[in-house]
């Protein structure tokens, strides 16, 4: 779509939260509408109306990526949470995980699929997919995923450790399990993806490591993320990238010059108006409201919320860069503390008032 | 000054190669485990704490420091136990139930363990009897819960509550942590502490218990 769209967007004052767990959570059974395209569909609808924006985002969940590509393992859809790799892959089993071929998805994949499909079917949205990234899903796929990613940044090499060899050989899959997503995901209509690389960030990524001349980030992050951009950009399908972890200022640039995408979304860690200066004036900073804290009155009192999101709003119009008010991530259902979750998501959204158009 | 200048560096350095070598060495030139562990290792671990808290090392640092530790108490522990002797202070930790999410534990439990605790480590998604089983069991002076999603958060309430039911509650100090979790969730569940980071929280149990 034409980037143009995006801008429009943010500059008629769009304001939404990634909301839809929220929404699926007001049904009787939500864990059944997880797995019922025509109902998740449905509520990805609802959600997208409740908040006023054509953005239809559907649920982050970010498991589905791991259970398909476990599937052609062997490893049962319950059982995918808890599977980690252990022991290298020998070229067989590495054939059959990076197939380029159509697959049997888990119930939770082809309801997100059939879910797009619904959406694709409403003129005034665009329905919009989602997916973990390549590298958080391989940080999935580790028991110690930043011990293995540790070693690889300071220099440890694939032959001369199994834990750093594993690491690369996860990557490869994840790649090949995320194109498969994003294509299926493509061909049942999604017009913009969300990229989710949430362990992208200084938690598993040393700077200090980077300082001394790791390309580490480079490899593990850059690389595989930019052949997915590729594939996206052919079929015409824009990238919605989302890191809501710890970064440093040369990782935020990287996202935003290299992977370009049409809307950059960070978590409540950065000054997005402080980031405006690394990130082209044509990709939309969304965010990046502290939403995890939502549940709790103690840690993020409502007058707190008013605060921070009149303080974005403010320091956003100052530094001129086109952006998106909303939440930092996914805004989790917490059944203990619904109501305070949603008082806030609504104070948040009435702070800002968009323009007609 | 470390007794053990080259064990300091390995574990600074997150060399568990070196750290392992250099330890056997000392073991085999008379030093005595106990000594090596309080006056080399552990205050390497203070170190890479305090090089964490000023920015200057982040969590994949933490993680190869605790490995290269971890190294070298694989050759010192059977030592202190043929001589009859124990850490000071044991710790139990684990992920509350429901959350599968055992990252922010296992940094927590690496950098306890590099600090020189004696770290039982119950994996994640643990109930809250497994957590009262294993107070009762191995009598921990501390109990520490992880949670990374606001949904299983409650687990660690209904774990506290199990502790306090089971008539164990105030034989130990219980301290939380995990991205959603924050100091005042900590008091509103009845927690002795929380902490932001894996180093805070080993400042947090050596503050608890007077440990120098």
């Amino acid at each position: 779509m034409d980037r143009q769209f995006y801008l429009d967007l943010a500059a008629r004052g769009l304001r939404m939260p990634v909301g839809t767990d929220l929404v699926m959570n007001e049904e009787s059974e939500p864990e059944k509408v997880r797995n019922n395209g025509a109902a998740l569909g449905r509520v990805v609808v609802r959600s997208a109306r409740r908040w006023g924006t054509p953005l239809a985002i559907p649920l982050m969940d970010l498991r589905l990526e791991k259970m398909d590509l476990l599937a052609l393992a062997g490893i049962a859809v319950t059982d995918a949470e808890r599977f980690h790799f252990t022991a290298l892959l020998d070229e067989s089993k590495l054939a059959t995980l990076c197939a380029d071929q159509t697959v049997a998805l888990c119930a939770g994949s082809v309801a997100r699929d059939e879910a797009l499909a619904y959406v694709a079917t409403q003129q005034d949205l665009i329905p919009v997919g989602m997916a973990i990234g390549p590298f958080s899903l391989t940080t999935r796929l580790l028991a110690d995923p930043i011990t293995a990613t540790a070693l690889a940044g300071s220099g440890v090499q694939p032959e001369d450790s199994d834990e750093v060899k594993l690491l690369w050989q996860c990557l490869r899959v994840s790649e090949a399990a995320v194109l498969r997503s994003a294509r299926s995901q493509i061909a049942h209509g999604a017009r913009a993806i969300m990229i989710c690389e949430p362990t992208a960030c200084t938690a598993f990524i040393s700077p200090r490591q980077i300082k001394a001349g790791s390309n580490l980030f480079e490899r593990l992050v850059m690389e595989p993320n930019l052949r997915l951009k590729a594939v996206l950009d052919e079929a015409g399908c824009d990238l919605i990238f989302h890191d809501c972890g710890e970064l440093i200022d040369p990782m935020v640039e990287a996202f935003a010059n290299r992977l370009h995408p049409v809307i950059l979304s960070l978590g409540s860690s950065r000054k997005l108006w402080e980031d405006a200066r690394l990130v082209p004036r044509d990709v939309v900073l969304y965010g990046n409201l502290p939403t995890k804290s939502f549940y709790s009155d103690g840690a993020m009192p409502i007058e707190e919320v008013v605060r921070r999101t009149d303080e974005l709003i403010a320091n956003m119009k100052a530094c001129g860069h086109p952006y998106i008010v909303g939440s930092e991530c996914d805004v989790l259902f917490v059944a203990e503390a619904q109501e305070t979750i949603a008082k806030k998501v609504d104070a948040m959204m009435a702070r800002v008032v968009p323009q007609a158009g | 000054m470390a007794q053990s200048p080259e064990l300091y560096d390995a574990i600074l350095n997150g060399n568990a190669k070196k750290a392992h070598a250099v330890t056997q060495a000392a073991i085999d030139a008379g030093v005595l485990p106990m000594d090596l562990i309080s006056e080399t290792m552990v205050p390497a671990m203070d170190e890479v704490g305090r090089l964490f808290e000023a920015e200057e090392y982040f969590v994949p640092e933490l993680l190869l420091a605790g490995r290269a530790m971890k190294g070298a108490m694989e050759i010192l522990r059977p030592l202190l136990v043929a001589a009859g002797q124990k850490l000071a202070v044991r710790v139990i930790i684990g992920t509350v139930k429901g959350d599968l999410h055992d990252i922010g534990k296992n940094i927590v439990a690496s950098m306890l363990e590099g600090s020189g605790f004696e770290v039982i480590d119950l994996g994640a998604d643990v109930s809250p009897e497994s957590f009262v089983a294993a107070v009762k069991e191995r009598e921990p002076h501390i109990v520490c819960m992880s949670a990374l999603l606001t949904v299983t958060m409650p687990a660690m309430k209904t774990t506290i509550d199990a502790l306090t039911n089971a008539g164990v509650r105030t034989k130990v100090k219980v301290l939380i942590g995990g991205a959603p979790v924050t100091s005042q969730y900590a008091k509103e569940i009845g927690a002795d502490g929380y902490s932001e980071n894996a180093s805070g929280a080993v400042s947090l149990v050596k503050n608890l218990l007077a440990v120098a």
